[in-house]
């Protein structure tokens, strides 16, 4: 069972800037009027990228039944994907009246004899955790036995937000495997990447520019990621947090225990893309490394610039009107702008202080932040003459009723919208949308209507 | 009729097919008309659930939570969390019901949901569905059975042009609406409990409701013991008609574990010109089977060589395996997802409750696999068939407008069948 004492240190994490406005009461859901996911769906977002590892939910059916095989995390691991196998005890009434230890260590025993992971996963959720299953004790003794880490992870649904499950994920991490192994050779430029899990392959459109600046990716957490990689992340020389508020209090710690330091960024966009390459090289502190920086980047942005010379031809002029929540309402909006798109609003309803501040910085004075943004939007589509509405399903009837474009910024991405040549599928994805006379099509008038 | 094995031997689930009862709920409760299903849960089972409907649907889900936190699990037995949602759902949108059902946290820690929803002063239906018991089918054929209890008003009129259709979780919207026109076109006025044929069947409405948009309307529910007819179809829906036969001695029940293939329409053809006086069934029926017969013939040379895996809930799966052999299919596996009564009827060589690990460790007895999204990297890896049936299905569009039932349906199904099986030996030649 997770402790609550860690649970309240994790969401009063000193290390976050907006801390001090939140109270611990913001984090409490509000009945019947609550959308997010759950602190399980955080841990597994957190740690299902790791393929080499068995990822067990000990739970009833919804928790995995509804949530397997949703994430496409891409991983190069020569072995069976782990990560798009689904693993879950399946608890029964039998074992939530007489308890279901002894089918989580019998599940353990299963999955190594079969699929042979690094380790294995596994995961309390809310009815596992509330009848009190040990299992802390079930993964002790099964790592005596097998040889490999067994990682508890305590983030049952009930405990927060998919962010603090997250923190839950990092934290089981922390715990059970960073710094129980060393690595074969060190490097001056080693790396963790932190909360970059490779959802579409988006890490791979950096990481070959790493690589050739001659910086070590050490371990990630956890996208592309291996097990014995992240055993040895204490050795590496910076923490890389990448487009994640969740896991700063890992990366706070590790730098107490470790003495890591880390930087926070992003690779969406152009010049989100370059300050990145930019901000790592200045980190690891080698004047060297930073001229080859400037120069690969140099050589990167006229690349890609030539190859968005087509698009950007075609994109003048459009305007854009943006409706999503969280970091999308600036990072969609800068690599929008990166396009050579005029976003002329972005919605701020579901948005933190910070993203306000960062989306009033990348749309200017002249750009309308909404704060209702379905009462706003088909104004705005008037008012400033937009060309596409990017936005969930529900504002899809909006933009028809307008007869612009719509593109669904909720839609599960099938291609890398990061760094500089995944700003080259979005440009694809938008000119397409734009070019798409099905939004007019559909708008006709039937026959019998007046 | 082969071996059937009903009980799991393993101590987990590897690439699970089944799905929750609290999911079958939720798509329960959306095929009533401005309803608002509401999970008692905890966030993460509700937005689960709605993520994973909205990708399948490739529409906004309507659903809310009671939001259950730790604290509130062990401090409150659910009156708070379940009034206090109904307050802030009302205040948002006005719902003509409130469908409220538990998950497996919630009966874990032993809310009385009965006692709670007597205190609440809106239309509300209620059901327990611990997600540790029964799966998808039951937690839809247990809703559409609460509300029958529980809204319709108990009478002793008939009317006898009015029958209720009681439609299995996995009968797509397109399969609700062949079949209530085919009874329809007996000369019956129908109507289904749960409805999706209007409310999931994707349609461009004016408003993306935050609430069910189509449905059975509450006002008709009411007035269901009036009907002379209860047709239940498959093996969950059973005491659903049962309770309706409660509500009014004179409704009388027929029953039909599925309606695919030709002698299972045939059956149901006879009972509707049984029941409706007719000596004659109207035209389109009759050109519906002649094609179908016709359909059979020219797909049994392809299916009459393949072997089959079928993945399915108990209902479908019956009907699948019954439409696939009629024209020579051969079903090696049917692979359940809970077990059921039904499996006694399903027609294969083995007839298993199990996951999809099961399923590759029989990959040397098919070649063409029928069943949900998670089949196929399963297919991908082992050079199979795939034929998308069920929930999930992630990566295509259109299946909720796909019917496999009746004359009609089981002509898609079988050309459909035959097409991939024999594309596949094109493509393994």
């Amino acid at each position: 069972m997770a402790k609550k004492p860690k649970i309240r240190e994790l969401l009063d994490e000193s290390s976050c800037a907006h801390n001090q406005t939140r109270k611990a009461a913001c984090n409490v859901p509000k009945p019947g009027a609550t959308t997010g996911g759950c602190a399980f769906e955080g841990a597994q977002i957190s740690l299902f990228p790791y393929a080499d590892a068995a990822h067990l939910v000990h739970g009833p059916m919804t928790c995995l039944g509804s949530s397997w095989e949703t994430r496409a995390t891409g991983t190069s691991y020569a072995g069976r994907d782990l990560t798009q196998v689904g693993f879950t005890t399946d608890v029964t009434i039998n074992d939530v009246v007489f308890g279901g230890e002894g089918k989580v260590a019998e599940a353990i025993d299963y999955i190594m004899e079969r699929y042979r992971p690094e380790a294995v996963f596994v995961y309390a959720t809310c009815v596992t955790a509330l009848i009190g299953d040990d299992i802390d004790a079930v993964c002790k003794q099964a790592s005596e036995r097998h040889g490999v880490p067994m990682i508890p992870v305590h983030a049952p649904g009930f405990v927060g937000s998919k962010n603090l499950g997250s923190r839950l994920g990092g934290e089981a991490v922390l715990t059970h495997l960073i710094g129980t192994a060393e690595p074969e050779t060190s490097t001056p430029f080693d790396i963790n990447l932190i909360g970059e899990y490779n959802v579409t392959g988006d890490m791979w459109q950096y990481s070959p520019l790493l690589e050739e600046l001659g910086i070590r990716i050490l371990s990630t957490l956890s996208g592309d990621g291996r097990v014995a990689a992240i055993r040895t992340a204490h050795r590496a020389r910076l923490n890389v947090l990448v487009c994640a508020k969740s896991l700063v209090s890992l990366t706070r710690k590790m730098e107490e225990r470790f003495g890591i330091p880390s930087i926070s960024l992003s690779f969406y966009g152009k010049r989100d893309t370059s300050n990145g390459l930019r901000t790592i090289a200045a980190a690891l502190g080698d004047a060297d490394l930073v001229a080859r920086t400037e120069r690969l980047i140099a050589r990167e942005e006229e690349s890609l610039e030539q190859r968005l010379a087509p698009y950007r031809e075609f994109f003048r002029g459009k305007k854009a009107v943006l409706n999503t929540g969280g970091n999308k309402t600036w990072s969609i909006a800068a690599a929008l702008q990166d396009l050579g798109i005029e976003v002329v609003a972005t919605a701020v309803k579901k948005a933190t202080e910070d993203d306000r501040a960062k989306a009033r910085e990348y749309l200017g004075e002249k750009g309308v932040l909404m704060m209702n943004p379905g009462a706003e939007q088909a104004k705005l589509i008037d008012e400033t003459g937009a060309d596409l509405l990017l936005a969930g399903g529900r504002s899809l009837y909006t933009a028809i009723k307008k007869g612009i474009a719509f593109a669904d910024v909720n839609q599960e991405k099938k291609k890398s919208y990061g760094a500089y040549n995944g700003l080259l599928n979005l440009a694809e994805d938008l000119k397409n949308a734009l070019e798409n006379p099905v939004f007019k099509n559909v708008a006709r008038r039937a026959p019998w209507e007046s | 009729m082969g071996v059937v094995m009903k009980k799991p031997v393993k101590p987990l689930q590897v690439n699970p097919i089944k799905l929750s009862a609290p999911m079958g709920a939720t798509l329960a409760f959306l095929g009533i008309e401005r309803c608002m299903p509401l999970m008692h849960g905890g966030q993460g089972c509700t937005s689960f659930s709605k993520v994973y409907f909205t990708r399948h649907f490739s529409e906004p889900i309507a659903v809310q939570t009671t939001a259950v936190t730790d604290v509130t699990a062990i401090l409150d037995g659910g009156d708070y969390n379940i009034v206090e949602a109904i307050k802030n759902i009302t205040t948002k949108v006005d719902p003509a019901l409130i469908g409220l059902f538990t998950t497996g946290l919630t009966e874990t820690k032993g809310d009385d949901v009965r006692g709670v929803a007597s205190q609440v002063d809106f239309p509300l239906a209620y059901v327990n569905t611990p997600d540790y018991e029964g799966g998808l089918e039951c937690g839809w054929g247990l809703a559409a059975k609460a509300v029958i209890e529980q809204l319709v008003a108990p009478t002793e009129a008939i009317d006898d042009d009015r029958v209720l259709l009681l439609p299995h979780v996995s009968l797509t919207s397109l399969e609700v609406e062949k079949i209530k026109d085919f009874i329809e076109a007996f000369g019956f006025d129908v109507l289904a409990l749960p409805d999706i044929s209007n409310s999931l069947d994707g349609h461009l409405g004016e408003k993306q409701s935050a609430i069910s948009d189509g449905g059975i309307t509450v006002e008709a529910i009411r007035s269901l013991a009036e009907s002379s007819l209860v047709i239940s179809v498959g093996t969950s829906m059973a005491s659903a008609a049962e309770a309706l036969t409660r509500k009014n001695p004179f409704v009388r029940h027929h029953h039909f574990s599925h309606l695919s293939g030709l002698e299972a329409s045939d059956s149901f053809a006879a009972l509707l010109l049984q029941e409706s006086g007719r000596s004659e069934p109207p035209p389109v029926v009759e050109r519906w089977r002649k094609r179908l017969q016709d359909a059979m013939l020219d797909s049994h040379f392809s299916l009459g060589q393949t072997d089959f895996l079928v993945c399915a809930e108990p209902d479908h799966l019956a009907g699948l395996c019954q439409s696939l052999q009629e024209a020579g299919g051969r079903v090696r596996v049917a692979l359940s997802t809970v077990n059921s009564p039904q499996l006694n009827s399903v027609v294969a060589d083995v007839v298993q409750v199990g996951d999809l690990e099961d399923a590759e460790l029989l990959h040397d007895r098919y070649h063409l696999v029928v069943g949900n999204g998670h089949c196929e990297s399963l297919a991908h890896r082992l050079h199979k068939g795939l034929l998308l049936r069920g929930y999930p299905n992630w990566e295509h569009v259109g299946h909720q407008l796909r019917s496999d039932v009746l004359y009609e349906g089981g002509c898609n199904l079988l050309f459909e069948a035959a097409n991939v099986a024999t594309d596949l030996r094109e493509h393994n030649r």
